[in-house]
């Protein structure tokens, strides 16, 4: 090696060689991505979700048709043509991330962001829920974004394998996956149905992605979600919270008073929930129970307390207003 | 005619005044706390928080137009985004990656991206494999 090197001839193999020593250098080494032992274990050897649709991409319309085949594999068929004026940017040419999930959810699903990196990829796919995952295709100075379906992997071929651009099932090796995917931050979501819920991720970050459902889509859209969640989470009190927060909009009362119940059991600090248990009691007349619940919420230290000593201080005057009589 | 009015104007005002004091009245409302309130109370202060949605909100409407998205659907495009994507979509857009999977102007680079792609760091031309 060194001999051949000294040789003048093969100055250009040098080059090209410190090139790529150099671009490793600034890129990063590109290394396979490894799973924990709790994960080898489980994650079976090789899976494929058959029935994602393919969408080829045309022009620069790969986000329109990675949310086409993700809807559509969640059961809303949409075709290409027309999520193009709902996500496309002419001025950018493409589409942008956030834009990416509000058009998951104009159509009635959930975008759960991934996280969790490369084994809740592996996760989310064994619990057949497609992933849309944005990836730099070049290099960070040169950047091309792009996204694309992942919808199986082979773990003894070390190949993920993705709806991409205008190829259907492209195989790709996990470490050059991972390279692409790692200058997006391992940037994905997956696209379900109210009341699926994704196999990775915690109770936080899904009461994240179904309260930002429910304020584009309304309270009875999200309920199958929540239901989902409380059942999952049973110690969750913001799940609880927001569980009856659902109810109440959507007129069930009793049921919005057992789940502001069940939050406030789960964490009895929880200053919200106690106030509007309260003022769901009062206003079915139940006083002296709905009188414990603001006086909770008034112990509490927060933005909600000034609001629960004003309803404790008003129960209390229409006490005395009665008493007048 | 315009004593009638001089006349109306002060008994309008007194009606409209005395028509909205039942309202006023009626508080503490019964409106119940709602879930995004209680998410985002850890981080921000609400009410400066809510106005700053408000006009980061028609920012990012503009800015859609700007980019050449149609009158008609820029509407429904903000709606759908959450209160965090709007802000972040109002802050910098601009810097934003927009996915679109072309190799466009890259010629220029084609040699080097050659080598990133043989050596499996990039995946831009799928004819090297």
């Amino acid at each position: 090696m060194n001999r051949l090197l000294r040789q003048p001839g093969n100055a250009r193999f040098a080059g090209v060689f410190a090139l790529a020593c150099l671009l490793l250098v600034l890129t990063g080494c590109a290394s396979t991505p490894t799973l924990s032992p709790e994960a080898a274990r489980v994650l079976p050897q090789r899976t494929l979700i058959d029935d994602v649709p393919f969408h080829a991409q045309r022009d620069y319309q790969c986000g329109p048709a990675s949310l086409a085949m993700a809807l559509g594999a969640s059961g809303v068929s949409v075709d290409v043509d027309t999520l193009i004026p709902q996500v496309f940017l002419p001025g950018r040419k493409g589409s942008v991330q956030p834009e990416m999930l509000a058009t998951i959810r104009r159509h009635g699903r959930i975008p759960f962001p991934l996280e969790g990196g490369f084994e809740a990829l592996l996760a989310e796919l064994d619990a057949n829920h497609p992933v849309v995952v944005m990836q730099n295709l070049s290099l960070p100075v040169w950047p091309v974004w792009h996204y694309a379906v992942a919808i199986g992997y082979d773990r003894p071929a070390e190949e993920l394998i993705l709806h991409s651009g205008t190829t259907a099932k492209r195989r790709v090796t996990f470490d050059r996956f991972d390279a692409t995917w790692a200058r997006s931050e391992r940037w994905g979501f997956i696209a379900l149905a109210p009341g699926e819920l994704p196999a990775s991720g915690d109770a936080d970050s899904a009461i994240r992605a179904i309260t930002d459902f429910e304020s584009a889509q309304g309270a009875q859209a999200a309920l199958p979600a929540w239901n989902a969640l409380a059942e999952r989470y049973p110690d969750s009190a913001m799940t609880h919270f927001a569980l009856g927060n659902a109810r109440h909009a959507t007129g069930d009362t009793n049921g919005a008073i057992a789940a502001f119940r069940a939050a406030t059991r789960a964490d009895t600090e929880l200053a919200p929930a106690w106030l509007n248990l309260g003022l769901l009691l009062k206003g079915r007349d139940d006083i002296e129970p709905a009188r414990h619940a603001f006086e909770q919420a008034a112990m509490l230290p927060g933005p909600w307390q000034s609001r629960a000593r004003e309803e404790l201080a008003s129960l209390e005057q229409d006490r005395r207003a009665y008493r007048e009589l | 005619m315009k004593r009638l009015s001089r006349l109306l104007i002060p008994l309008l005002i007194a009606t409209l005044v005395v028509g909205s004091l039942p309202a006023v009245a009626a508080a503490p409302n019964s409106d119940l706390v709602g879930t995004a309130a209680v998410l985002d109370a850890s981080t921000i202060q609400q009410d400066r928080e809510r106005i700053r949605d408000v006009l980061a909100r028609d920012d990012v409407q503009r800015q859609l137009q700007l980019q050449g998205v149609d009158a008609d659907e820029v509407e429904a495009r903000v709606a759908a985004l959450s209160d965090a994507e709007v802000s972040e979509m109002a802050d910098r857009l601009d810097q934003m990656p927009a996915g679109a999977g072309i190799v466009g102007a890259l010629f220029a680079v084609f040699v080097i991206l050659l080598v990133t792609d043989i050596l499996g760091l990039t995946d831009v031309y799928p004819f090297t494999r």
